[in-house]
C-alpha cells in the first residue's frame, strides 16, 4: 500500500500530464522507488493512477530495462556490458562480481542488498567499465573498486 | 484515381489505397502478415516488399506503407524484393515449433503459404529456439505463443478496434509477448476474433481443438441466428458436428468481424437430447405416423373446441421460407389465429420499426461506423446486438460523438449481470436526458440507434425531423421478415390470442410458447430442432433442420434479406453415436438421427395432407424477388418491397 | 568569450580555440546560474527577444551551418522551417536527451557541467518556432544531469526567462523535464514521441514527418542536446563565427568528441569539426596508450562502420567520414588497439542492439539475433563461408526494417567485412579466434 501523501504526490503529477498517460513512465518510476521493484499491487496503484488497465500498465513496464517486475535487492548494480566497458574488460568485471558476490548474473545476494544485471551503455564510456548501483554511476573500475564501492553502499544502506 | 503500373499490368485504384491493394485489384497477392484490411497499416512484418521501379518514390518498399500513386512502376518479382521476401519468412521461422502435425491452423495458415510461396525450405539457423509459456485465455481460445509471428494483428484488433484492456502486448525485442496480465478469460466479447486475425496458430479455437482440417470441413456461407444484426458467417462441420463458426467478410454488415455470443454459442446444433425423430406423445414413430396423428389431433380439436381454439404460432428466429408459408396452415386448418411473434411487446415493437424503417432511412452498420454523431436511445448494444457496439466504435475513433438518452429513472438498460452495461460499452458517451439535447444539426451524418420501448414515437419524430437515419434492434434473426408477415396476413402476437380467445390447441412452428401456457393446451404440436421446454411439453414433435443444415433467409434488423445455405447433413454427430449402435445395426439409407427436414417442406406436406390441391411455391407474390438471393452478395434490402404492399 | 587553451594538447594543434559549449565550465562542479548569467549567458536569449524575429532567429541557425548532433546531421534551422506555423494547436519542441548509444556520453558531460545553454538553447528553439512547451526526454542514468535541468528550470523560472512572459517580450514557454527508464529506441525520434505520450516506444511511421505531425499530433520539433545547446553561441555571435569554429571551410562549428577506447585520455572534447581523426587521437586523447598500436576505431558511435589505420587523416566532419564509408554519427569515437578481436567486438555490438530492439519489426527482431548467432558460431571456430553470405544478406536486407535502428546495427558489421575481412576469414579458416589463441 502507498501512503496518501504518495498518493496525492503522484495524483497531482498525472493532473499535471498533458494527457495521464504522458506520466506512466515517472508514476512506475515512483512506486518502484517504494517497493523497490514494481510489484502486482504497484501495477493495479498505477492502472489506477493513470486511468489505465493492469495489462496496460504491463505492456509498458516491460517494454523498460529498469522498471523491475520481480523482486530485486536493496540496490541493483546494473554493469555496463556495452562496447566501451568491454573493450577495457567490462565482461570479466561482470563474471568477477558474481563470483565475489556469489551470485550468478541477474540473481540477487542471499541476504537480499544487490541484483547483479548486465546492462545497455551507461553514457560514462570515458570511464570504462562502469556501473550504476542504485542511482549512482561510478566508473574507472577494478574488481577491487567496484568490491569497495559495494561495500561503501552497503554501510550506506546498514546506517541508514 | 491515381494510375500506376504493377507487373507490366495498368491498374487504376481509388485514392488512398495502398500499392499492396493495388496489386490485389489486379489479382497479385503480395504476402503480408501484419497488414490488414479492418486494421490498416502497420509495417510490422516487413513480408511485403517490392522494388519501385519508377515514379515518386524508388528501390525497395513495403506496399503496404505506400500510397498509391500516380506513375508508379511496381515489380513484385525483382530478386531483391524476392530475396527479402524470402528473407522475412526465414526469420520468422526461426523460432517458430515447426509443429504444424498438430496445429489446429494448419492448412489455413498464413504462415505456411508464405513459407511455401517464399522458398524457404532449408533450415540454416543452426542455434536455439526462444520458447514461451503459453496461458489459459478461457473456455474458448487455446493460446499458444511458441507459433507467434509478432505481426500485432492481434492486440491491434483487441485494443484498437475492438477496445478491449485486457490483452495486450508485453516484453520487447526477441521477448515480445502477447497475452494477458495473468492467466484468465479473455474479456472482451470480440475475444473470438483473435482466431481468425491471427495468421498462424497462436490463437486457435478451442471448442474445435484437434477435429479436423480445413480440408476436411463442410463449409457454406451462413448467417449468424443470434440475434437481429444477421452477421455472415461461415461454420464449418465435419461428421455432421458443427465444429466451429468462421466470420466472413461483408462490408455492409459486420465487416470482417463476428462477436463472441455469434461464434462460441452454438452447441444446441450438437446437443444429444435435440429432437431428431418424430415424437408421438414420447414415442418414437416414422414420419408418416407422425403427421397423421398431428391432422387428427388438428380434427379433433375442431370438433370439440372448434377449429378457432387452434394457434400457428411462428417465431423471429424461423426462417422465410418456413414464416411465409403460415399463412397456409392457418387457412387451411382454419385456426383461430396466427402468430408470428409469441410476446406481444416484441411484436409491436417489430411492427412499428419496420413500418417506420420504411419511411426513414434505414442505417446500415456501415452506415454507423462512418456516422459522426450517434444517439442511443433505450438499447444493451452488447446484450442485443453485440456488433453493433463494434461498428459504434469504429465511429467514435474516427471522432464521432455518442450521446446516450438517460431514461426516465437516469439510467440505462441494465444487462443480465444486474450491471449498467454501458461500463462496459467499448467507446465513450455523453449521456443527455432528451433527444432534444443532442445537436443533430452539427451533424452531417447522425444515426440513431433504438433498442425499442416506450420512445418509440419520439425517436421516429426526431429522425423524421433531422434526417438522421435509424438503426433499430429486434428481437431475432428474422424478426423483421415475421413482423412484415404479422402485417402481411393480420397475425397477432399469442399472447394477445390467448387473452381475446380461448386458445386449446398450438402447432408452434420454432417458437418458444410461454411454460405457463403449456399445462393449459390439450394440444401442442411443435416443428423444432432445439430441445426447448415446449419440445418437452408437446404432444407432438417434428424434427426440423437448424439453420446450418438447409438453405434459408433471414431479414435482418435494417430489412436486409439475406440468404444462407446448407452447411452440413442433418444426423446426430459421430462423436456422439453410442459405440453400441455404432456401425449402425439397422440396414437404412438414413444417417443416424438424419431424419430431421426443412420446417418449410414439413409445412407444405401438413398443408397438402390438409387437403390442398395447389403447386405450392416458396417466395409467392411479392415475395417472388427473394426467389434468386446471392448467398455471397450483400442480400436484398426490403424497405421498398413492404411499400409495394401498402 | 573566454579563449580557453586546450588541456593536454598534442604536439600537432597546439592552439587557443574558442570552446562555446565548455567555456563556462568550472573544474569539478557544476557551473551556477549567476556564474552563466555573469559570463555572458543569456544574452543572447535577451538579444533574440528584443531584437529579432522568430524567423531571424531561425535564418541565423540556418545560415550558422549547425547540423544535427544526435546522429543523423540533419541541418537544424532546415528543420525548424519544415514545421508549419498556421495549424491550429499546440507545436512542441522535445530535445532527445536519451544517448543510449554505446561510446556516446556527450550529453552527460555537457550537462554534469552546465544545463543552462541548453534551457537558453531551448527557449530560442522555441520562440523560432513557436513553441510554448518543450520537454526534454533524459534516460536513467543521468540523475545528475537531470538534478542539474530541474534545478536551472527553477532558477530560469525565478529569473523570469522561463514561464510567462519572458523577459517582458510577451513569450511564453514552459520546459518539462521527462526521465525514461532506459530503452535504447527511446533515442529514435518517433519512438521517443510514443514514449513520451507514455505508450511503448515503438517508432511511428514516416510520412507524416514530426514536423508535421508528431507529439500528440502536433508539429513537433526534435533536436539532440548538443544541437540545441550551440544555439545561444551563435545567435550572440553570428552564424559566420560559429560557421569559423571548424578546421575545414565546408564544416561549421565545434563539436563533442567521446572518446573512448584503448587511448591515454578517454574524455569527452570540445573540438573543431573537420579535425582529422589522426589528429584528435595524438593530440587530445594523448595517444594509443602504452603498449597499444592503433588498429581501428567507430568513428561515431556504435552503429558506424569501422575505420581503420587507412583512414587517419580523415577529416572528422560529416561528409567527409561518410564518404569514407562510415559516419560522423553521434562523435563517439571508440578506439580499438592491435590486441582487440574484431569478430568479438562486432559480436558485443550486435548484441547490443539485439537487445534494445523495440520488437516492432521482424528483421531488427529476428534478424539481429541471427547476426549475434552468426557471429557467435565463427568466433567459436565454427564458422564456414556461408556464415560470410549469412552476414552479407543481412547487411543488404535490415536496411528494409521498419527504423534505422537495424541499419545502423550493421554498420560496424559492414565496417568488418569492408575492412577486416581478412580477419573473419583467419577465424574461419583456422577454426578459432586467432586473439584468444594467443592468450
Ligand atoms: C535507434 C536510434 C537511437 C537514437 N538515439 C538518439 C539519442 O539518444 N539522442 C539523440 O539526440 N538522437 C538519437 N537518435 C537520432 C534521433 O532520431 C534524431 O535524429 C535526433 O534526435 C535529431 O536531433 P538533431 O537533429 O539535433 O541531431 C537516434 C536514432 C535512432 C535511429
Ligand atoms: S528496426 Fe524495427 S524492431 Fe528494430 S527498433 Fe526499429 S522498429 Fe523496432
Ligand atoms: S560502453 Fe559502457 S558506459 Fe558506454
Amino acid at each position: 500500500m502507498i501512503d496518501n501523501e504518495l498518493k496525492i504526490t503522484l495524483e497531482q503529477r498525472v493532473a499535471a500530464a498533458v494527457t495521464p498517460r504522458e506520466a506512466a513512465v515517472e508514476v512506475m518510476k515512483e512506486l518502484q522507488h517504494h517497493y523497490g521493484w514494481l510489484t502486482d499491487e504497484a501495477l493495479h496503484e498505477a492502472a489506477n493512477l493513470l486511468g489505465l488497465s493492469p495489462l496496460q500498465v504491463e505492456e509498458l513496464a516491460t517494454f523498460y530495462e529498469m522498471i523491475y517486475r520481480r523482486p530485486v535487492g536493496r540496490r541493483v548494480v546494473h554493469v555496463c556490458d556495452s562496447i566501451s566497458c568491454w573493450a577495457m574488460g567490462g565482461e570479466t568485471l561482470l563474471e568477477q562480481l558474481a563470483g565475489r558476490l556469489g551470485i550468478g548474473v541477474g540473481e540477487t545476494t542471499s541476504d537480499g542488498m544487490f541484483t547483479l544485471l548486465p546492462c545497455c551503455c551507461l553514457g560514462n564510456c570515458g570511464q570504462s567499465p562502469t556501473m550504476l548501483v542504485g542511482d549512482n554511476l561510478y566508473g574507472g573500475l577494478t574488481l577491487e573498486k567496484a568490491l569497495d564501492i559495494l561495500q561503501r553502499e552497503r554501510e550506506g544502506i546498514e546506517t541508514k | 484515381m491515381p494510375k500506376l503500373i504493377i507487373d507490366n499490368i495498368p491498374v487504376e485504384v481509388t485514392q488512398g489505397k495502398t500499392v499492396l491493394e493495388a496489386a490485389k485489384s489486379v489479382g497479385i497477392t503480395i504476402p503480408h502478415f501484419c497488414w490488414h484490411p479492418a486494421l490498416g497499416k502497420a509495417g510490422a512484418c516487413r513480408v511485403c516488399a517490392v522494388k519501385m521501379v519508377d515514379g515518386p518514390v524508388k528501390g525497395i518498399q513495403m506496399s503496404c506503407m505506400l500510397e498509391a500513386q500516380d506513375g508508379m512502376v511496381v515489380s513484385t518479382t525483382d530478386a531483391e524484393a524476392m530475396a527479402m521476401r524470402k528473407q522475412v519468412i526465414e526469420w520468422l521461422m526461426i523460432n517458430h515449433p515447426h509443429d504444424c502435425p498438430v496445429c489446429d491452423e494448419g492448412g489455413e495458415c498464413q504462415l505456411q503459404d508464405y513459407t511455401i510461396a517464399g522458398g524457404h525450405g532449408l533450415r540454416r539457423y543452426t542455434g536455439k529456439k526462444r520458447t514461451h509459456v503459453n496461458q489459459y485465455l478461457g473456455p474458448h481460445i487455446e493460446h499458444e505463443m511458441n507459433r507467434c509471428i509478432q505481426c500485432y494483428r492481434c492486440v491491434r484488433f483487441y485494443q484498437e478496434f475492438a477496445g478491449g484492456t485486457d490483452f495486450g502486448v508485453m516484453g520487447s525485442a526477441g521477448r515480445i509477448y502477447y497475452g494477458r496480465v495473468a492467466d484468465g478469460p479473455l474479456e472482451s466479447p470480440f475475444a473470438g476474433n483473435l482466431v481468425d486475425i491471427c495468421p498462424t496458430g497462436v490463437f486457435t479455437d478451442k471448442t474445435a481443438r484437434f477435429r479436423a482440417r480445413y480440408w476436411d470441413y463442410d463449409m457454406a456461407p451462413s448467417v449468424c441466428p443470434h440475434c437481429s444484426l444477421g452477421c455472415n458467417t461461415v461454420p464449418a462441420a465435419r461428421y455432421r458436428e458443427l465444429l466451429k463458426v468462421i466470420a466472413r467478410q461483408n462490408d455492409a454488415v459486420n465487416g470482417w468481424f463476428l462477436c463472441d455470443k455469434g461464434r462460441f454459442t452454438n452447441s444446441a446444433v450438437n446437443a444429444p437430447e435435440r429432437p431428431r425423430v418424430p415424437l408421438i406423445d414420447g414415442r418414437q414413430v416414422a414420419w408418416e405416423e407422425a403427421l397423421a396423428a398431428l391432422l387428427l389431433r388438428i380434427r379433433e380439436i375442431g370438433t370439440e373446441y372448434g377449429a378457432e381454439s387452434l394457434a400457428i404460432v411462428g417465431s423471429s428466429g424461423l426462417s422465410m421460407e418456413a414464416a411465409s408459408l403460415l399463412h397456409l396452415l392457418h387457412e387451411k386448418t382454419g385456426a383461430g389465429s396466427l402468430c408470428y411473434f409469441v410476446d406481444a411487446g416484441e411484436a409491436q415493437q417489430s411492427a412499428t420499426v419496420t413500418a417506420c424503417l420504411n419511411e426513414q432511412a434505414s442505417a446500415s452498420m456501415a452506415d454507423i461506423q462512418a456516422a459522426d454523431l450517434i444517439a442511443l436511445v433505450e438499447c444493451d448494444l452488447l446484450q442485443d446486438g453485440p456488433m453493433m457496439a463494434l461498428a459504434v466504435r469504429q465511429a467514435w475513433r474516427r471522432g464521432a460523438k455518442i450521446s446516450l438518452v438517460e431514461d426516465a429513472a437516469g439510467t440505462v438498460a441494465q444487462n443480465d449481470n444486474g450491471l449498467n452495461s454501458t461500463d462496459k460499452l467499448p467507446f465513450e458517451v455523453e449521456r443527455v436526458a432528451s433527444l432534444i439535447d443532442i445537436p443533430f444539426a452539427d451533424a452531417a451524418h447522425p444515426v440513431i440507434i433504438f433498442g425499442g420501448g416506450d420512445k418509440m414515437s419520439e425517436v421516429m419524430a426526431e429522425a423524421g425531423k433531422t434526417g438522421a437515419k435509424l438503426a433499430c434492434l429486434l428481437g431475432g434473426p428474422n424478426s423483421f421478415g415475421a413482423a412484415l408477415l404479422a402485417k402481411e396476413y393480420g397475425a397477432i402476437s399469442l399472447a394477445e390470442a390467448v387473452a381475446d380467445k380461448k386458445v386449446r390447441a398450438v402447432v408452434s412452428v420454432e417458437a418458444d410458447i410461454p411454460p405457463e401456457l403449456l399445462p393449459k393446451l390439450v394440444v401442442v404440436a411443435t416443428l423444432d430442432w432445439r430441445n426447448t421446454e415446449t419440445v418437452k411439453a408437446a404432444h407432438i414433435v417434428l424434427p426440423t433442420t437448424a439453420w446450418v443444415e438447409m438453405d434459408g433467409t433471414y431479414i435482418n434488423n435494417e430489412g436486409r434479406a439475406q440468404r444462407f445455405k446448407k452447411v452440413m447433413q442433418p444426423g446426430l454427430p459421430i462423436k456422439g453415436l453410442n459405440p453400441s449402435l455404432h456401425p449402425p445395426r439397422e440396414h437404412t439409407p438414413l444417417v443416424p438421427g438424419g431424419q430431421s427436414r426443412p420446417a418449410w417442406e414439413i409445412l407444405v406436406d401438413i398443408v397438402h395432407r390438409l387437403g390442398s390441391e395447389e403447386d405450392i411455391q416458396l417466395f409467392a407474390g411479392q415475395w417472388q424477388r427473394l426467389r434468386d438471393l446471392d448467398a455471397t452478395g450483400n442480400g436484398l434490402l426490403l424497405t421498398d418491397i413492404e411499400r409495394g404492399i401498402k | 568569450m573566454k579563449l580557453v587553451p586546450m588541456r593536454r594538447m598534442g604536439t600537432r594543434c597546439n592552439v587557443i580555440m574558442e570552446q562555446p559549449l565548455f567555456q563556462h565550465n568550472k573544474p569539478g562542479r557544476c557551473v551556477t546560474f549567476a556564474e552563466y548569467r555573469d559570463e555572458g549567458g543569456f544574452a543572447a536569449l535577451q538579444k533574440a527577444l528584443k531584437e529579432l524575429s522568430p524567423k531571424q532567429v531561425e535564418q541565423a541557425v540556418s545560415d550558422s551551418g549547425l547540423r544535427g548532433r544526435g546522429g543523423a546531421g540533419f541541418p537544424t534551422g532546415r528543420k525548424w522551417s519544415f514545421v508549419p506555423r498556421d495549424l491550429p494547436g499546440p507545436r512542441w519542441l522535445i530535445c532527445n536527451c536519451d544517448e543510449m548509444e554505446p561510446g556516446t556520453y556527450k550529453d552527460r558531460v555537457l550537462l554534469e557541467a552546465n544545463p543552462y545553454s541548453l534551457l537558453e538553447g531551448i527557449v530560442l528553439a522555441s520562440y523560432a518556432i513557436g513553441v510554448r512547451h518543450a520537454f526534454i526526454f533524459i534516460r536513467r542514468g543521468y540523475e545528475t544531469a537531470t538534478a542539474n535541468l530541474q534545478r536551472g528550470i527553477t532558477e530560469c523560472l525565478a529569473a523570469g526567462l522561463l514561464g510567462e512572459n519572458i523577459l517582458g517580450s510577451g513569450f511564453s514557454c514552459t520546459i518539462d523535464v521527462h526521465s525514461s527508464a532506459g530503452r535504447y529506441i527511446c533515442g529514435e525520434e518517433t519512438a521517443l514521441m510514443n514514449a513520451l505520450e507514455g505508450k511503448r516506444a515503438n517508432p511511428r511511421a514516416k510520412p507524416p514527418f514530426p514536423a508535421v505531425k508528431g507529439l500528440w499530433g502536433g508539429p513537433t520539433v526534435v533536436n539532440n542536446a548538443e544541437s540545441l545547446a550551440n544555439v545561444p553561441g551563435i545567435i550572440s555571435k553570428g552564424p559566420a563565427w560559429f560557421k569559423a569554429l571548424a578546421r575545414t571551410p565546408e564544416a561549421a562549428g565545434m563539436k563533442l568528441f567521446c572518446i573512448s577506447g584503448h587511448v591515454v585520455n578517454r574524455s569527452c572534447f570540445e573540438l573543431p569539426l573537420g579535425m582529422e581523426l589522426g589528429e584528435i587521437i595524438e593530440g587530445p586523447c594523448g595517444g594509443m596508450r602504452p603498449g597499444s598500436r592503433f588498429k581501428a576505431c567507430l568513428p561515431g558511435g556504435a552503429s558506424t562502420p569501422y575505420f581503420s589505420a587507412e583512414h587517419w587523416q580523415v577529416p572528422m566532419d560529416f561528409d567527409p567520414v561518410a564518404k569514407a564509408g562510415s559516419r560522423l554519427g553521434t562523435g563517439g569515437i571508440v578506439i580499438f588497439d592491435q590486441d582487440t578481436c574484431l569478430v568479438a567486438a562486432t559480436l558485443n555490438l550486435v548484441r547490443f542492439y539485439a537487445r534494445e530492439s523495440c520488437g516492432w519489426c521482424t528483421p531488427c527482431r529476428e534478424g539481429l539475433p541471427y547476426v549475434v548467432h552468426v557471429l557467435e558460431t565463427i568466433e567459436a571456430g565454427k564458422g564456414s563461408r556461408e556464415h560470410i553470405a549469412i552476414l552479407q544478406d543481412h547487411i543488404k536486407l535490415l536496411n528494409y526494417a521498419f527504423c534505422a535502428l537495424a541499419p545502423g546495427a550493421m554498420g560496424p558489421v559492414q565496417g568488418l567485412l569492408n575492412n577486416f575481412m581478412d580477419e573473419l576469414e583467419e577465424h574461419i579458416d583456422k577454426q578459432r579466434c586467432p586473439f584468444k589463441a594467443r592468450e
